[in-house]
């Protein structure tokens, strides 16, 4: 059995100029790890190229040796100068390269802590590698245990909930001040591309209807067609705030557009049914005096960056839950495969065993033809006794070597002592 | 001794609670949900237990009101959780329960159940009513902390622990108001009842009418002037304010809430 690795570079230790020299298309990616595979210096291979990382995971048993042919393969196909990128690359053995997956696949080793594209992009690695048939018993058990941490991790930790762009933190918002979106009315004033990109999300979720203002006619109506939403005149703002739920602003006219006593005005119609600014614009479009309306609650794009800053600390707490989560699993599977290096030993030292103790058997009834059925059963039950009792120590003593490490050497110990045939897995 | 096991679950079930408020983690909100419900299994035994014991309804003293109305709270806490979904409701509940369950030992001493002269089945009505009433007008009182927390966290434009654990405004203005709802028809009956049975002055009476009167307005400026949110929360913490008052006057003036 090789040794399990992980050898590559990332978005911390590599810059993007040398991620991107590395960058390949799928089918370049088959024509690699076919090659590399086929030197017969890994019994397994997957590589993982994103925009992010290069890694090649595989089994060898000569890492060392295996990491510098697969990267020079990588670098020939791109005309890269291997030893320009090899301080760069780190390599990871064992427990630490299960580690090492697990995080990459749960989205903790991610430039952006809990970002959901990773995981896709896991998968069609090992499927990739899969149709190529590059991939053994380990490998495959590794990424079949890493997905189901990362679903583990997704689902039992916030690392992947709240909003880290600002368009998006403007959506969660809402959400706590209106709980659901269904039907709640947007107004957009205002044609900019980030005021756009904000009720786009807000529609996304169930917002309805959309209302947009701007000072050109011609480009309300044609935001409103985009935005499959009602333009109206920039004099009827008043009126419409009146109506709408969030009012979303991007105008970047030099005057605030929307006043406090406007608001106030409109509130005491809204019978105080709470108002949702959310001012993208620079300079600003809603003067800051009307967050101390009541029930009245304007961010302005600071207010926004902020809440996206609070909501990555937050993303890094969860990490750390994730982390230890993640370290626990590491520490089963690597138990598991340990169990699996000794498990057939122990059923091949207990074939044999049996099949003597069976042949022993035959032999002594077939020298006592009259022999009682009682004496039969006798026979047996004192032989599986003798058998289980001396094979009892043995078998327990290697169960504790594989927890010890060192399943290795006793496998090898007890194939030699019983004469027992090595099975190539 | 189950009335205190029972307390001792409610004060472990607050602990793990608020420290779910704070740390986030999922297993001490499991933790804090077994042990409210512990508590309350415990009290229903020891609230049947005491029933089977003196052959009469165990709340006809106003000490063993106020465990009732305990009871009734806890149960309805445990309920709107799951209704509502807010998972930090448990936090905002419990200490009240907890200083309920605690307040009776301020009571006097001397207080004993209710005279074998005075039974009668409007008695039971009204206790019953009034302790229904304070049970659901305990969960208007933790929805408007909790929306003014939330609301605060939104003005202020600054994300800390319980803009991520409190759910929304919409959601817990809904909460404040289901709960007055729920309580303020209880308390009504419950008070008239009261009202012509004594059929006298009596400084429960007078300080209870007190929050009817606070709940009727918060109910009335809901219809009229659609009062919700940051006000509503307020009168629901005024409102509460009156009830604790009431509960006070029962403990420790004499009259026929006492002797």
């Amino acid at each position: 059995m090789g040794t399990l690795f992980v050898a590559g570079l990332n978005h911390r230790t590599a810059p993007v100029a040398a991620r991107e020299q590395l960058a390949l298309e799928a089918d370049k990616l088959r024509e690699i790890l076919t090659d590399v595979f086929a030197t017969g210096v890994l019994s397994e291979v997957m590589i993982l190229a994103t925009c992010n990382r290069v890694e090649v995971y595989g089994v060898a048993d000569a890492p060392g040796e295996a990491r510098a042919r697969a990267f020079r393969h990588l670098c020939q196909q791109r005309g890269v100068e291997l030893s320009g990128i090899e301080p760069m690359l780190y390599t990871k053995t064992d427990a630490e390269a299960v580690q090492h997956a697990f995080r990459v696949a749960s989205s903790l080793d991610s430039m952006i802590l809990g970002e959901p594209q990773i995981l896709g992009q896991v998968k069609e690695a090992f499927a990739t590698a899969q149709s190529c048939q590059t991939v053994g018993p380990t490998l495959h058990g590794l990424w079949t245990k890493a997905f189901a941490v990362a679903k583990k991790v997704r689902t039992e930790t916030d690392v992947a909930r709240h909003a880290v762009s600002v368009s998006f933190a403007a959506v969660e918002l809402a959400r706590k001040i209106f709980g659901g979106l269904e039907g709640r009315a947007v107004l957009l004033v205002g044609a900019g591309e980030m005021g756009e990109l904000a009720a786009r999300h807000l529609v996304e979720q169930g917002a309805f209807p959309i209302y947009v203002a701007s000072r050109t006619w011609s480009r309300a109506q044609h935001l409103a067609r985009a935005l499959a939403g009602t333009a109206v005149p920039f004099a009827d703002l008043e009126a419409t705030m009146a109506t709408v739920d969030i009012v979303v602003t991007s105008a970047g006219a030099p005057e605030p557009i929307i006043r406090r006593d406007a608001v106030q005005r409109v509130m005491q119609l809204r019978r105080s049914r709470p108002l949702f600014f959310v001012d993208i614009a620079v300079p600003r479009d809603v003067e800051a005096g009307v967050n101390e309306l009541e029930n009245v609650f304007r961010y302005d794009i600071d207010d926004l960056k902020q809440v996206v800053d609070a909501n990555l600390r937050e993303r890094e707490r969860e990490a750390q839950r994730a982390e230890a989560m993640i370290r626990n699993e590491v520490e089963r599977f690597a138990a598991g495969r340990r169990d699996r290096e000794v498990v057939p030993t122990i059923v091949s030292l207990r074939e044999r065993i049996e099949s003597i103790r069976q042949a022993e058997v035959a032999k002594a009834l077939s020298r006592m033809p009259d022999a009682s059925p009682e004496t039969r059963q006798t026979l047996e039950a004192l032989s599986n006794a003798i058998v289980n009792k001396i094979l009892h120590v043995p078998i327990t003593k290697l169960r504790e070597s594989s927890r010890s490490g060192h399943g290795g050497s006793w496998t090898a110990f007890v194939h030699e002592l019983f004469g027992l045939r090595r099975d190539e897995p | 001794m189950l009335f205190t096991l029972a307390l001792i679950a409610y004060v472990l079930a607050t602990g793990l609670a608020l420290t779910y408020l704070i740390q986030r983690e999922e297993g001490l909100y499991r933790l804090a949900t077994a042990a409210t419900m512990a508590g309350w299994v415990l009290q229903t035994i020891a609230l049947v237990a005491r029933t089977v014991e003196a052959g009469r309804p165990p709340f006809w003293s106003f000490p063993e009101a106020v465990s009732v109305s305990v009871w009734a709270a806890v149960l309805l806490e445990l309920w709107a959780e799951r209704q509502y979904r807010i998972k930090a409701l448990g936090a905002f509940v419990l200490p009240v329960v907890v200083v309920l369950s605690i307040s009776k030992t301020v009571a006097r001493p001397d207080i004993e159940a209710i005279a074998p002269a005075l039974h009668n089945v409007w008695i039971t009505v009204h206790v019953v009513l009034a302790l229904l009433g304070i049970a659901a007008f305990v969960l208007n009182f933790a929805g408007g902390i909790m929306y003014l927390l939330q609301e605060r966290q939104l003005k202020a434009r600054r994300p800390g622990a319980f803009y991520y654990r409190l759910p929304s405004l919409e959601a817990l203005d809904r909460l404040t108001f289901r709960a007055l709802t729920l309580g303020f028809p209880f308390l009504t009956v419950g008070l008239i009842i009261g009202a012509l049975w004594a059929g006298r002055f009596d400084p429960l009476i007078a300080s209870s009418a007190v929050a009817w009167v606070i709940y009727a307005f918060t109910l009335a400026g809901r219809a009229v002037a659609g009062w919700r949110g940051r006000r509503a929360a307020y009168f629901a913490i005024l409102g509460f304010a009156a009830l604790v008052l009431t509960l006070g006057a029962g403990f420790l003036m004499p009259g026929p809430h006492g002797s």
